[in-house]
């Protein structure tokens, strides 16, 4: 890239920046109708991104359907998918019982099947932590994990056993106070985090609009 | 005109700090401790490069326009180092993203970092790619780029919900080097069990002082640490205070 049209984006990038970030903070009126004209054309020009993430999404499979790849079968099928929705989205719109019909019944069990195959996943990955790292936060992990859902079974609410009253509130300290302390302490440095990597956007050193 | 005094003080704190911390660098370097996760990951970079394999990077499920944008923004500052150590591989990098914006970004990181590699011949459009426009969608994606790309180092540094912890299992599965960071507090419990190296809390925003991208994000992650101590320091006194019987 040129290095005047390089100044051009880091420009424009940074004054948007500044203006967008003052808007959060001083209750200007002029500012306050700068940023929301922003807001307004950064969400069409997301929309945009999405149609070329799409196109790019295309070509991926286009390129793999034309070299035969392996499994490109399945290429053909989203692309043949992709191509049937988009068709009946633009003839019939978004709401149309059709466009509906394939989003209830193919999107819709395919993602819920991810759901319950994450449960699945998520216990098989516990064995796999306790094999592979023997140590004491492991450990600490997967007893506080176990503790949590035995005290979140169903028998447990209403039991009047004295076990499972203890096991109820083992339950509710740690997930009242140790995970909440534990989870505060990392929202603090996340946030500290995110407001660092937002301010090296603004002061135009992470340039991730390329050089 | 009102004014969020307290905000706006914090802001220019934080950037008179960054400034003037990159500025001390330089005459007095500060060293950071070591950390498995990032020595792993070079480790794991090389040995792709050595095996003529590649290296995946997931900048997550999360939009460009959001909060959860800044850990795809940590996630592209590893992107410009990776294209770099891969440059001269026979299978340079592969970036995927569950947002368009995102994955032009990544398409403008790779093609800037090769520019600046010398090497503007590399950069393919189709490395930086969509796979799906919704967490599950994109994760549904995972497989095939897993298996068809040769992928041996699976880095999943983006805004991740549950889904990561699928996104995860998927390149532990095939056996690859698997390192997850996100900013989700819950997701991160998940990558902690699925994933071989896991970034937690604000770790992921050190990526681009660990891999020495520049001064400035040596000196934004000792802002980081500086301001974090002085938060502590206040939520100690205020409990004290409180406790001690002294009002708000």
């Amino acid at each position: 890239m040129k290095f005047g049209s390089y100044l051009i984006w880091l420009t424009v990038a940074v004054g948007a920046g500044i203006i967008v970030l003052l808007g959060y903070f001083v209750d200007v009126q002029m500012i306050l109708e700068a940023r929301e004209s922003l807001m307004h054309w950064a969400v069409i020009l997301a929309a945009t991104a999405v149609f070329m993430g799409l196109v790019n999404l295309m070509m991926v499979h286009w390129n793999r359907i034309s070299t035969q790849s392996k499994d490109w079968i399945f290429s053909a099928i989203l692309v043949v998918f992709m191509l049937e929705m988009l068709v009946l989205g633009l003839i019939f719109g978004p709401d149309h019982k059709l466009v509906l019909f394939f989003f209830t019944y193919v999107q819709l069990p395919v993602e819920i099947s991810l759901m319950a195959i994450l449960a699945v996943v998520l216990v098989v990955a516990g064995f796999q932590l306790i094999r592979r790292r023997r140590d004491l936060l492991s450990m600490a992990f997967m007893g506080s994990a176990l503790v949590v859902l035995v005290g979140t079974l169903p028998w447990v609410i209403g039991s009047e056993s004295e076990i499972v009253r203890m096991l109820g509130e083992l339950r509710a300290w740690l997930t009242q106070v140790w995970a909440v302390a534990g989870a505060r302490g990392i929202l603090l440095g996340v946030a500290l985090g995110a407001a660092a990597t937002g301010l090296r956007v603004i002061m135009g050193v992470d340039r991730p609009y390329g050089d | 005109m009102t004014v969020d005094i307290l905000g706006f003080a914090i802001l220019i704190i934080f950037s008179i700090l960054v400034v003037v911390l990159s500025m001390i660098s330089r005459r007095l370097p500060i060293e950071l401790r070591s950390m498995k996760a990032f020595d792993e990951l070079r480790k794991a970079v090389e040995r792709s490069v050595e095996a003529g394999e590649r290296v995946h990077l997931s900048l997550g499920t999360g939009s460009l326009i959001g909060a959860e944008s800044a850990p795809g923004l940590a996630g592209l500052a590893l992107l410009g180092q990776v294209a770099s150590a891969t440059r001269m591989s026979d299978k340079p990098v592969v970036v995927t993203a569950g947002d368009g914006a995102m994955a032009i970004l990544a398409q403008d990181s790779l093609r800037s970092a090769y520019q600046r590699a010398g090497e503007p011949r590399r950069y393919e459009a189709t490395a930086g790619r969509v796979l799906g426009l919704t967490p599950f969608s994109y994760t549904v994606g995972l497989p095939p780029v897993l298996t068809t790309e040769q992928i041996s180092a699976h880095l999943l540094l983006g805004s991740f919900g549950a889904e990561g912890a699928l996104a995860a299992h998927f390149g532990d599965r095939q056996e690859a080097f698997v390192l997850g960071g996100t900013d989700d507090v819950p997701s991160q419990a998940l990558l902690f069990a699925t994933s071989k190296d896991q970034l937690i809390g604000e770790e992921i925003f050190a990526t681009g002082a660990y891999l020495s991208v520049g001064p400035m994000y040596r000196a934004s992650l000792h802002a980081q640490d500086l301001l974090r101590a002085l938060i502590v320091l206040a939520v100690l006194a205020g409990s004290l205070w409180l406790t001690l019987g002294g009002g708000l």
